[in-house]
């Protein structure tokens, strides 16, 4: 490899500077005692503690997290589901349509999915609350899984199958002893990113929350409103160490992943 | 296989945990009874202790949500599958929801604090008899300015704007008929003016605005104020006593040719279930004490006659947000033009808007 000049470190540089520099520049005032965000007056926890205090903002947290992984965890199963269907679809033209169907799904505006589930969902008489925001983050997740997993299904050598069932493997065994454990990695990352999608989705979650039932980002969005209050500083700040958390656990799973296991199924 | 059901089982179980925390926290707060309130406000627009004391006086519980504008809410509570029992939009949304048949008229007997509320400000032309609403906060559109970045100089009318020493000073807000009505209010028109000549007159007006104007902004214009990036701003009575707590140079004046009268007032949305407990609500909230904490902490200009006596002589004697008889006298609220009036007004100012500088 040729070796970096110094002139592309320092435009990596300045690229991730720029990238983080709201972040940081969010973190920093979370300590601030002054209550603005542009005049720094003195160290403080207070927002802090005024964040673990509000009950009903913990709630809404948390309410974020717990439909961040069911959905994460049901639209991987059903994205998982998905991409061997894609991958088992016999002729071409079948399997790039159900592709390409899959891909609408990704590009088509975030506002236009919410509006439609509102829609759809006041049509069905689902009530607005807990149920109608999981059922719209499965569905906006479950193509990212399949995008995420289809790749490492496509990759995996044909020959094995075929190898594991002249060997005597049930077609179940062929999935869990084979299939599954080489898509692993894919299944992870396909997990992971619709975590994240949930997370931090505003446009979708903001049509079908109702009822006192709310997430973190259309919660920040109203009182954005009237001036954001420092312990939404405090917050993003606890939430970005969670990501950053998630992130690295991530890091490791994938570099054990990458170790070669018994199976013997690595390239 | 065995990674994927340990991870599987992982998140379940992590997730089973966070479900019962929450029921535990919603419980501890009485969420989960029957008897609830649920309440649809702007951020930040009521004290929290008073939600606590009426769960405390009451008995019911409060489910407190927020909104961003009125559109946000009148979709929400249009699409139905909700049940909000409180909602508080401002008078043109109400007057838009009347006519949707969106909501549930007041029962008056139920609400003997409606007594405390100023004569001035019930029975006006979006919710005649005040049979759908109930004042909550009222406030007035005028200019806020920097002493320190202005110079000596002290605005009292509209006319001011247009003074050639403001070059590039100026932020206005992005409401069409906000800016509109300022320069009808300034060629001494109704800022409801339907006469197609005066607004075409005003909207030439306008374009001799556009070398003082900086930018046309939204919300951001509370802090673009904030931190001096301009000197004047048109804005609303609330959003120029929140740039004040933080600007000390920071003055408002409401101009002396007259300007909008807007409300935030208290309805009960169809979707109600439990109309009672919002009647109790709506007198909760107009009782003069409970009225004067919680203007003490939201900031705007409180309706309710009666809790003025609870409240700092300075604040109320602060003729800024409470101005005085001839004043009000010339402040009027924006009426419902129709659709083809308001698409005019629209247009036109987009085409100032669009004006080159």
């Amino acid at each position: 490899m040729k070796k970096k000049s110094k002139l592309s470190s320092v435009y990596l540089v300045l690229v991730f500077l720029i990238l983080y520099a709201p972040i940081f520049y969010l973190m920093f005032y979370s300590f601030n005692s002054g209550g603005t965000m542009y005049h720094f007056e003195g160290f403080t926890l207070d927002w802090y503690r005024e964040l673990f205090e509000d009950t009903r903002l913990l709630i809404i947290v948390l309410n974020t997290v717990i439909i961040a992984l069911l959905s994460a965890v049901i639209s991987t199963i059903l994205g998982v589901a998905g991409a061997l269907a894609i991958y088992y679809a016999r002729r071409r033209r079948v399997k790039n349509t159900l592709l390409s169907l899959n891909n609408v799904l990704i590009v088509s505006p975030d506002v236009i999915i919410g509006a439609s589930f509102l829609i759809l969902f006041t049509i069905i008489g689902i009530k607005l609350g807990f149920v109608s925001v999981l059922l719209a983050h499965i569905a906006f997740s479950v193509p990212i899984v399949v995008i995420m997993v289809l790749p490492k299904i496509e990759e995996m050598s044909t020959s094995m199958i075929y190898a594991a069932l002249d060997l005597g493997a049930s077609r179940w065994d062929v999935l869990t002893k084979v299939i599954l454990p080489y898509i692993t990695p894919g299944i992870f990352a396909g997990f992971f990113m619709a975590l994240t999608y949930s997370l931090d989705d505003f446009a979708v979650t903001f049509f079908v929350t109702g009822n006192g039932f709310t997430t973190l980002s259309v919660e920040i969005y109203s009182l954005a409103r009237r001036g954001v209050s420092l312990n939404i500083n405090a917050l993003s700040t606890l939430l970005f160490v969670f990501t950053m958390m998630l992130v690295v656990g991530y890091y490791f799973i994938t570099k054990r992943n990458n170790r070669p296991n018994g199976l013997g199924v690595k390239q | 296989m065995k990674q994927l059901t340990r991870a599987l089982i992982a998140v379940l179980i992590i997730s089973l945990i966070l479900i019962i925390t929450v029921n535990k926290l919603n419980s501890a707060q009485g969420y989960s009874g029957g008897n609830t309130l649920t309440i649809f406000n702007w951020g930040d627009y009521i004290d929290q202790d008073l939600i606590k004391r009426f769960e405390k006086e009451t008995g019911i519980k409060v489910i407190y949500e927020t909104f961003d504008s009125n559109e946000a809410m009148l979709t929400k509570i249009e699409q139905g599958g909700t049940s909000y029992d409180i909602a508080i939009p401002s008078e043109y949304a109400i007057d838009k929801m009347i006519k949707e048949n969106l909501l549930i008229p007041i029962d008056h007997s139920k609400v003997p604090n409606l007594k405390y509320i100023d004569p001035r400000f019930m029975d006006l032309s979006f919710d005649p008899k005040n049979k759908y609403s109930v004042p909550y906060f009222w406030g007035t559109v005028g200019i806020a300015y920097n002493k320190a970045m202005i110079g000596d100089i002290e605005i009292t009318s509209w006319d001011d704007l247009w003074d050639p020493k403001f070059k590039n000073q100026i932020l206005i807000v992005d409401g069409a008929r906000e800016v509109m009505g300022m320069s009808l209010n300034s060629l001494g028109y109704s800022l409801n003016d339907t006469n197609e000549k005066h607004l075409i007159e005003a909207k030439e007006k306008l374009d001799l605005l556009t070398p003082n104007i900086k930018a046309i902004v939204g919300d951001e214009i509370r802090m673009l104020l904030e931190t001096e990036e301009a000197g004047i701003g048109l804005v609303w009575s609330g959003v120029a006593q929140e740039i004040m707590w933080e600007n000390e140079d920071v003055e408002y004046v409401v101009p002396e040719e007259g300007s909008n009268l807007w409300f935030d007032n208290m309805v009960i949305p169809k979707t109600s279930k439990n109309p009672e407990a919002a009647h109790q609500f709506i007198n909760f909230m107009l009782d003069p004490e409970i009225a004067a904490q919680n203007t003490e902490y939201v900031g705007y200009s409180t309706p309710n006659k009666g809790a003025l006596e609870y409240m700092d002589e300075e604040v109320i004697s602060d003729e800024r947000f409470y101005p005085d008889e001839e004043l009000t006298s010339k402040l009027e609220v924006y009426e419902n033009l129709g659709k083809r009036m308001l698409a005019y007004y629209n247009d036109l100012f987009l085409e100032f808007k669009m004006h080159p500088k």
